[in-house]
């Protein structure tokens, strides 16, 4: 049975295609009918359309009648396209056996599809070359398929050269799959270990757990077991996706489905654990299981304090399907009542951001982004803290750790100093370069997490118009002469305007905000003194005059409807305000430490 | 003219006591002073207009002559409102003003001669490079010219505008507010001086012997305190506005259409003409949020709570409450006769805006 199963990834970089490849091999598998083709199937959410890029993964059986006149299922196993979710991308990797790496063919390998390729080949999947859209007028095939040869090996002339958009040459690639990925390993008979690589909540069924059984098989009536918590349950239903979930008699291994496990929450079933059988079960759990840990943490506050019981239900339900979110109640001193956050990265927390305003149509306000820091205190005690506002005071640090990141950037030669200039600036540190190809240069830097959290992706993009490409991964805590930046409003302190900083950069930084600041703080009806003070001193200082006239000259008999219109248009923008002490401070004054470069 | 006589007929009311008739909007004084006397003719067939009704006409300087006001006042008119806005030449090019200043001395030289006694001069400050000085020199001429009442109005540059396209493109500089509070402030110490009462934002009355604290001057216009004491008020003509019957309603813009419209002649209720277009009938809401808005403007007598409770059966405070003591507070508001009356203070007066939101509901 599993001798006719193929388990494999589409590996590439946003937009090289990935899912319009997806959607012809779902076409022409006859998995969907035209008439069913909704474009990009695979990206069910909406955001995710938009963005380009696949933020759950998912899985779809195909039945494919090969030339040899055999059936095969077919199993794709979709990965999530960004950098935030390599551990994910790691599981998904490891229930498969093969992948098809897909290369844009006017644009070559970028830095995160190598990234995913090395996981790939670490986990020993057979890989198939395709270069993608060689329909287009700027394709340059030869040249990509060189640097695939000596990258990977492949013989040039087994490189497939297809265009997913128009169909060409897809045909070949159902065919590589089914030749050169092997069948899956894995005894039936033996206790059963399944791989949960992905799931996600579903209102009636529970959490629905994404399944590859490696070893023995699922039958519905058993007591199953989770390896990690030895939490037991039984499922709702077992089935596979084709592509809408569809219950079958078993799994067995080498096969890819589901599991409804009536379970509450997606945290009871992570991704990467081991799913065994109670009464028979596994000895030890399948390797490679991690609790992957938020490292971008920010402040998210209702704009309209009512919106409090809102915006919790909101993120709770955002919880139930996004395992890596956390968050806890916070108070600020300037905003209220709002949640601490954490996140996997900085595209993480803007997907939870989009969400939260679409669909659950909040109007939310977030915190500069903090990584999360360690302070060593004169008592010894060491202390975490991932919000700026709560680091002690100066005199009981002793010193202050702050996460160390490894960025691998890949970019076509010519932006080599762009990109040396931008790194370095931001304190990074030059660690060594290759060249994967002529004309590509592949550096390695590190750098503080702190400094790539603000613009740095956009910063990149902009340097290189758009050819470079980024992959990071978590280094280790360095200790570096660190401070508080505060801001003083009226002689307050603002919480959520606080920030850690290098003390190099104190005095411009602090300079900086504080004029952005005096633009963005619209006259009150009286005089607001701003102050940056750092290391016990004020640093800089501006004030916003008090406001004279705010008054409509006319307003007689046939002016009074616009008259009311614009009052209440007024009215509206002042809601958007968000009073500090008795100053109203508009959202994008907090925001403004983001952009101080600007 | 024809259609205006229709639209006047249409809404005849013979027992409806009118007491205020005011021609403005456009340049009314093209029109032929025989044109004006045949609507107030009309007028005068239609409604019960008073004996001592305050009849306006907003008048450009140099579209008048000594016999046509002369004629105007023979025709019933009794009151003069001429669009001087300033008393320098390059400012008044600006404006794209036809007239001189030496049109507005001759105009108001005539009008007394033609028997008016009731002349507004309307005047615009904070025009776009206008220093104090200049300003203030303005202000003196015009008060050479004894008029019994002065509008002056800050200009707003309105998106859309002329004004507002140059001042994008950096071709003029934006008007500065913090100048603008400065020669308003200027200009009502030296009204006051001078015998004038502020009685409303941008209006100013000869109150000479002073009338009482709290009410407004005697040369007060009585039309436009109709608007703001939200009492109705019927519009004739394009584009024009009313409000009355518990609607706010405007005619069509566009002359030919409203002609057209007039000639269909099909009757509606009182109070909408057959070329009202925009009606919209008034919740208690509105009622309350514009008695408010409207009645803060008046800078002397302000808003009476008690004529509030009457019209509305509930007291402001239970509705505004919180806004109030915050207004208050913060030295915009004033609370006056033992909480019987509202009113802008004086540096309210500037910030009117931050006020009248406030009781937006």
């Amino acid at each position: 049975m599993s001798r006719h199963i193929r388990n494999f990834c589409i590996i590439a970089h946003v937009d090289h295609g990935k899912s319009t490849l997806a959607d012809r091999l779902l076409q022409m598998t006859g998995t969907i009918s035209e008439r069913e083709m909704v474009e990009q199937v695979l990206d069910s959410m909406e955001l995710e359309r938009e963005k380009g890029v696949t933020i759950k993964a998912s899985a779809v059986r195909m039945e494919y009648t090969a030339s040899d006149g055999q059936r095969y299922e077919l199993n794709l196993i979709d990965t999530p396209g960004h950098v935030d979710f390599g551990y994910e991308v790691s599981r998904a990797l490891a229930a498969c056996e093969g992948a098809i790496l897909v290369v844009d063919a006017t644009q070559g390998i970028e830095a995160q599809t190598l990234a995913n390729l090395y996981q790939a080949i670490e986990a020993d999947l057979e890989i198939i070359p395709v270069i993608n859209k060689i329909d287009l007028p700027s394709a340059r095939p030869d040249e990509v398929a060189e640097d695939i040869s000596s990258l990977l090996g492949t013989p040039k002339e087994q490189i497939l050269r297809i265009s997913a958009k128009e169909g060409t040459n897809v045909e070949a690639v159902l065919e590589a799959i089914v030749q050169r990925i092997p069948p899956p390993r894995g005894d039936p008979e033996a206790p059963l270990r399944a791989l949960i690589f992905d799931s996600h909540y579903d209102a009636y069924k529970g959490v629905v757990a994404y399944v590859r059984v490696k070893e023995g098989r699922i039958l519905p009536g058993d007591t199953l077991r989770m390896m990690s918590t030895q939490a037991e349950w039984k499922p709702v239903e077992i089935g596979i996706f084709a592509p809408d979930m569809r219950p079958v008699a078993q799994l067995e291994a080498g096969e890819v489905g589901y599991i409804a496990t009536g379970l509450k929450t997606v945290r009871d079933c992570r991704v990467g654990d081991t799913i065994t059988s109670a009464a028979r079960p596994a000895a030890e759990p399948l390797p490679g299981y991690r609790h992957p840990k938020p490292m971008v943490f920010a402040g998210i506050y209702p704009v309209d304090a009512e919106d409090y019981p809102d915006l919790r239900d909101a993120l709770e339900k955002l919880q139930l399907n996004d395992a890596s979110l956390v968050f806890e109640p916070e108070t600020s001193q300037a905003l209220g009542f709002g949640f601490r956050a954490g996140f996997l990265g900085l595209f993480h927390m803007e997907i939870v951001q989009e969400r939260l305003e679409r669909e659950y149509n909040l109007d939310v306000l977030f915190t500069a982004p903090s990584v999360e820091y360690e302070v060593l205190l004169r008592d010894g005690r060491t202390l975490r803290v991932d919000s700026p506002a709560e680091l002690p005071d100066e005199a009981q640090i002793v010193e202050i750790r702050e996460p160390w990141m490894l960025i691998e950037i890949i970019t076509p030669t010519e932006f080599y100093g762009a990109i040396m200039d931008l790194v370095t600036k931001r304190r990074g540190i030059f660690k060594g370069q290759e060249y994967p190809s002529p004309h590509r240069v592949q550096l390695k830097f590190e750098i503080p997490l702190s400094e790539i959290l603000v613009d740095f992706f956009d910063e990149l993009k902009s340097r290189t118009r758009g050819y470079a490409s980024l992959d990071y991964q978590f280094l280790e805590y360095r200790p570096d002469e660190l401070q508080k930046l505060e801001i003083l409003v009226n002689g307050e302190p603002v919480d959520a305007l606080a920030a850690i900083v290098h003390r190099k950069d104190a005095y411009h930084k602090g300079q900086a905000l504080i004029s952005k600041l005096k633009d963005l703080i619209p006259r009150q009806l009286f005089d607001v003194a701003i102050q940056a003070a750092a290391g016990g001193r004020i640093i800089s200082r501006a004030n916003v005059k008090a406001l004279r006239k705010d008054v409509l000259a006319k307003c007689y008999g046939g002016d009074v409807t616009r008259k009311k219109k614009l009052l209440e248009k007024q009215k509206r923008g002042k809601r958007r305000l968000k009073m500090v002490g008795n100053v109203e401070i508009p959202q994008e004054a907090f925001m403004a430490v983001l952009r101080l470069e600007e | 003219m024809e259609a205006l006589q229709v639209e006047i007929e249409s809404l005849k009311s013979p027992h409806l006591a009118v007491h205020t008739v005011f021609f403005g909007g456009g340049t009314p004084s093209l029109l032929p002073p025989s044109a004006v006397a045949q609507i107030l003719e009309t007028i005068a067939r239609c409604f019960h207009l008073l004996p001592d009704a305050e009849i306006t006409l907003e008048a450009n300087p140099g579209t008048v002559t000594l016999e046509s006001l002369r004629a105007l006042r023979a025709a019933g008119v009794n009151r003069l409102s001429l669009g001087m806005q300033s008393a320098q030449a390059e400012e008044l090019h600006l404006l794209e003003r036809e007239h001189s200043f030496l049109d507005v001395i001759h105009a108001v030289e005539w009008a007394r001669r033609a028997g008016f006694t009731l002349l507004n001069l309307d005047l615009i400050y904070g025009l776009p490079s206008q220093s104090l000085e200049r300003w203030q020199s303005n202000l003196e001429w015009a008060l050479r010219l004894q008029p019994e009442h002065l509008s002056l109005y800050a200009l707003s540059i309105e998106h859309g505008t002329p004004f507002s396209r140059w001042v994008g493109r950096g071709l003029m500089p934006a008007p500065d507010d913090d100048l603008a509070a400065a020669m308003l402030e200027w200009s009502a110490e030296r009204l006051e001086q001078a015998g004038y009462a502020q009685y409303e934002i941008s209006n100013w009355a000869r109150d000479l012997p002073p009338s009482p604290p709290l009410e407004s001057p005697r040369y007060a216009c009585r039309h436009n305190l109709q608007y703001w004491l939200m009492q109705p008020y019927l519009g004739f003509g394009a584009g024009a506005h009313g409000y009355a019957g518990g609607y706010r309603y405007a005619n069509v813009l566009r002359i030919r259409t409203y002609i057209e419209r007039l000639r269909a002649a099909r009757q509606r209720p009182f109070p909408l003409s057959p070329a009202a277009v925009h009606i919209h009938r008034q919740t208690l809401e509105d009622e309350m949020e514009e008695f408010m808005m409207l009645g803060l403007r008046l800078t002397r007598q302000g808003v009476s709570l008690e004529t509030f409770h009457q019209r509305f059966g509930r007291e402001a405070r239970e509705i505004y409450g919180k806004s109030i003591s915050r207004l208050c507070q913060d030295g915009l508001l004033e609370i006056l006769e033992e909480e019987k009356r509202l009113r802008l203070t004086r540096r309210g007066r500037l910030l009117g805006n931050r006020v009248f939101r406030e009781f937006l509901l």
